[in-house]
């Protein structure tokens, strides 16, 4: 089975029910995606699949192959920080970080398909949990990385 | 305000270390990689070394779960030491008794925030003497007296000549000089880190998917396991059938373990298909099938019986017979998960000659201890790797599943990396236990509190674990009932244990996180019995108290606190809290309104006395951070038990709170100059009551029981 992950083409063996998530950080490696339910409540596995956020847990990776899968390692173009990345590091939102990858990988999404989101719209769109309540903060970066302009490249 | 602290009570193991430094190198780094990893860096006490390069790693005895201690501990040493910040790595510090600086010096955890408060003296004059070191150094390699010598930044600087040299080349001359043990402290006006905001040295990593977590961990030749316990306490396994599930896919064995069985596979993935399809028979005891229901029924018969005294002054049996008015009411708190994002695990390498951890915990020490049990190795073998922790809140302070893991490699004799599900992680946690509270209060004829009494039921964590002498009233279940700053002549706290067969243990604040609830929506009652607006009740009875009367004008300056219903048509009211944990007194102000049936929770004002501050950017982010999780169990959180085991299985079914419930959140900071406080815990007592006080200016309900989803609430007719 063939996987394209972060512009990287993965020749793999697995199961085609194995869900992206535990490809992703048991057989690629990439464990900036995180699990935290497996059962797309909580966000902690959210990755990109054609530029929209997915939960990655929750997804066959047969119904991926062939299509563009981005991770939290394969966000910013060229080794760089994402605009996203840059305003959660400018605004230190992250505490225990375990949900913060899943939470950066929804905010970019949501500003590529709404780049100058109101309040409400990050509120109701933002929808990860994170238990160390970081929600303040998030709110705030996802509100800076909008106002910077840059994120929806 | 920092009291001196003998030094020579350490060992400040000095030199010795090198060889442990790098079999210690953790593959977590603060950021970036170590860029002289190849030049030895030089020991110069238990918690620094300092590299050629200038680069100093920071070996800390606290854990980074989230509340900053990986930035604050660094800032106190690099302010003494005159030492860049950027240039500090931390690393967990190895075992040791010089590591063991929580709760006077006696022990090494992470818990009761203390990780700052409990190190502050010490890690100043840690950098302090290291700096002495340096300025010695210096003088003896230039052969110029100490006196004309200064430091810069990780530089000694001749005042004279304008020559520098960096303390990284200084550090092997340094390491030859003698520790002194009464350095020179910094002035406190003159910090450059200490009580400015600074930003966290983790923020990178943890944006950029760089951060290790245990359950990033990968070991050579390691196969993956996963587990199910008996659902039911303390119960074992009757019988399973591994046939059907070894010959699954990538399956490589079924392993009993105390109370359960596991599935070893060559991915997580395969072994947790494999459990799902593993015929298990359980253990079963009808008479000890316990509920939620059942153990609130027994404790509720307890609550009128002489309990353990926990706190008594004046005559309180007299008050109440001479009382005009009488008070009383009771509440009830359930057990609650702990739900760290990251579940349960742990990466155990268990040979005949060693043990290896990789165990994400609050303390070192006592998954050391059960390694050592299980594996019949001495200490000095077990080796135990402190990853980053994906929240912790109490719950890795238990070492339960490095027990299954190191079991699992001990019987395997190859690396085993256990990781639970999410629903097993719900379903064996030790739970904030249930607890039920009676308040009583006598007035006066003239309408003045002459009496409180108040009487816990629950078994609480302090109890279970270390044992109660006759007569003593278990501390974390009575922590924050008793000690009230309000004056009241006539006072009693009584307490009964409730031995049931679920795992109680510590929750984010512990005792606090239901006392602050019940103590101050108590306080809002006897007011409203009083006939006094509840802030201005509370004014009254502060009079002895000038630290917690400062901190509530503080917040009802900050917050334009009003009293009664606001806002006309769209109603709301602003609800008053504090609380004291932790040593830390914090005061939050809640503007709540009714959404279906349901508080709104608006935003939130909150003030802290944390005595002194290092970090005000942790300061806030805790304070947010301690008010979503009251705030998570005011609404939502309940752990029901059924038929002797948990009925919540994952987010579905035990919601936290959700982002877009989150109030705005507005945070002051009083450093009054009392002995340092916590801040990893104090912010989550007080929300629950300032939410449930200004229910009460809605709706006329008085929340006596949470989480306050069971309750529907309607604008009270004014």
């Amino acid at each position: 089975m063939k996987l394209l992950v972060n512009n990287v083409e993965y020749n793999l063996q697995v199961e085609g029910d194995t869900p992206l998530l535990w490809v992703l950080r048991d057989q690629l490696n990439l464990t900036g995606t995180k699990y935290g339910c497996g059962i797309g409540q909580c966000g902690a596995c959210t990755v990109h699949l054609e530029g929209e956020a997915v939960r990655s847990c929750s997804v066959p990776v047969q119904a991926v192959v062939g299509k563009r899968i981005t991770t939290i390692e394969g966000l910013a173009e060229n080794g760089a920080s994402h605009p996203v990345q840059q305003a959660w590091v400018d605004l230190d939102v992250p505490q225990c970080g375990y949900c913060q990858s899943g939470q950066i990988m929804a905010a970019a999404a949501l500003l590529r398909e709404s780049p100058k989101p109101k309040q409400e719209e990050i509120a109701k769109k933002m929808t990860n949990l994170c238990r160390c309540g970081a929600y303040v903060r998030i709110h705030q970066a996802v509100a800076l990385a909008a106002a910077r302009g840059e994120a929806h490249e | 305000m920092s009291k001196p602290v003998e030094l020579s009570r350490r060992s400040f193991i000095q030199g010795s270390l090198a060889g442990l430094t790098l079999a210690f190198a953790l593959p977590m780094k603060a950021r970036g990689a170590l860029l002289f990893a190849n030049q030895k860096a030089t020991m110069l006490n238990a918690f620094l070394n300092i590299a050629p390069d200038g680069r100093i790693t920071y070996f800390s005895p606290f854990i980074e779960m989230g509340q900053g201690t990986y930035t604050s501990l660094p800032m106190i040493i690099a302010e003494e030491l005159d030492a860049d910040l950027a240039m500090f790595e931390v690393e967990q510090a190895p075992l040791g008794d010089d590591y063991k600086l929580a709760f006077g010096g006696t022990m090494r955890i992470t818990g009761g925030s203390t990780a700052v408060r409990s190190s502050y003296d010490i890690m100043r004059q840690v950098g302090a003497s290291v700096r002495e070191l340096m300025l010695q150094a210096a003088a003896n390699y230039w052969k110029v007296p100490a006196a004309r010598l200064i430091t810069e930044l990780g530089f000694v600087v001749d005042a004279q000549s304008g020559e520098r040299i960096g303390y990284g080349m200084l550090a092997p001359l340094a390491a030859q000089g003698k520790l002194p043990s009464q350095p020179k402290l910094k002035n406190p006006a003159d910090f450059r880190y200490i009580g400015k905001p600074v930003k966290r040295t983790d923020s990178f990593a943890k944006s950029h998917g760089q951060a290790k977590f245990g359950i990033d961990i990968s070991v050579p030749g390691m196969v993956y396991a996963t587990v199910k316990k008996n659902p039911v306490f303390g119960k074992g396994v009757r019988s399973f059938n591994p046939e059907y599930v070894m010959n699954m896919p990538g399956v490589l064995g079924v392993e009993p373990i105390p109370g359960g069985v596991a599935v070893i596979a060559d991915s997580f993935w395969h072994a947790k298909k494999g459990l799902d399809q593993l015929e298990v028979e359980f253990e079963t005891s009808e008479s000890e099938l316990v509920s939620s229901e059942s153990i609130s029924k027994d404790m509720r018969t307890k609550l009128d019986v002489p309990g353990v005294e926990a706190e008594n002054r004046g005559d309180v049996v007299k008050a109440f017979k001479e009382a005009t008015q009488k008070l009383e009411a009771v509440y009830e708190v359930p057990f609650l998960a702990h739900v760290t994002m990251e579940p349960m695990n742990c990466t155990a390498w268990v040979t005949k000659d060693k043990c290896e951890l990789w165990a994400p915990n609050q303390g070192v020490d006592t998954f050391a201890q059960v390694a050592a049990q299980i594996t019949g190795l001495p200490l000095e073998k077990i080796l135990v790797h402190t990853p980053y922790l994906g929240g912790g809140f109490g719950r890795r302070s238990f070492p339960d599943y490095a027990v299954q893991a190191v079991l699992l490699s001990k019987q395997l004799s190859r690396p085993v990396k256990l990781v639970w599900t999410r629903e097993e992680d719900i379903s064996q946690d030790f739970y904030r236990p249930m607890t039920l509270a009676k308040h009583q209060a006598a007035f006066n004829s003239e309408g003045a509190l002459t009496a409180w009494q108040s009487t816990l039921v629950g078994d609480g964590p302090w109890g279970r674990l270390f044992g109660l002498g006759p007569n003593e009233a278990d501390r974390s279940v009575i922590e924050g009932a008793t000690h009230q700053p309000y004056a009241v002549e006539n006072r009693r706290v009584e307490w009964l244990g409730h031995q049931h067969p679920v795992p109680v243990g510590w929750w984010r604040s512990v005792g606090h996180s239901y006392n602050g609830f019940i103590t101050e929506s108590f306080v809002d009652e006897m007011a409203d019995t009083a006939g006094v607006e509840p802030v201005a009740f509370r004014r009254m009875l502060l009079v002895n108290a000038p630290r917690f009367l400062k901190v509530l004008e503080t917040a009802i300056q900050m917050a334009d606190y009003q009293p009664g219903l606001l806002g006309g048509n769209a109603p709301y009211a602003m609800g008053f809290a504090m609380h004291e944990s932790f040593g830390s007194i914090v005061a939050q102000v809640a503007k709540v309104t009714l959404e279906s049936g349901q508080p709104r929770v608006l935003k939130v004002w909150c003030v802290v006395d944390c005595g002194m501050m290092v970090n005000p950017n942790t300061i806030e982010a805790q304070m947010q951070s301690g008010i979503s999780t009251g705030l998570s169990q005011a609404l939502f959180e309940e752990l029901v038990i059924s038929e002797g085991r948990v009925q919540q299985s994952n987010f579905h079914d035990y919601p936290i709170l959700p982002p877009h419930l989150m109030p705005e959140v507005a945070v002051s900071i009083i450093e009054s100059g009392a002995p340092m406080g916590g801040i990893g815990e104090p912010g989550t007592p007080p929300i629950a009551a300032a939410v449930a006080n200004a229910l009460f200016k809605l709706s006329g309900v008085r929340v006596r029981r949470l989480p306050m989803k069971h309750y529907n609430f309607e604008y009270r007719m004014s």
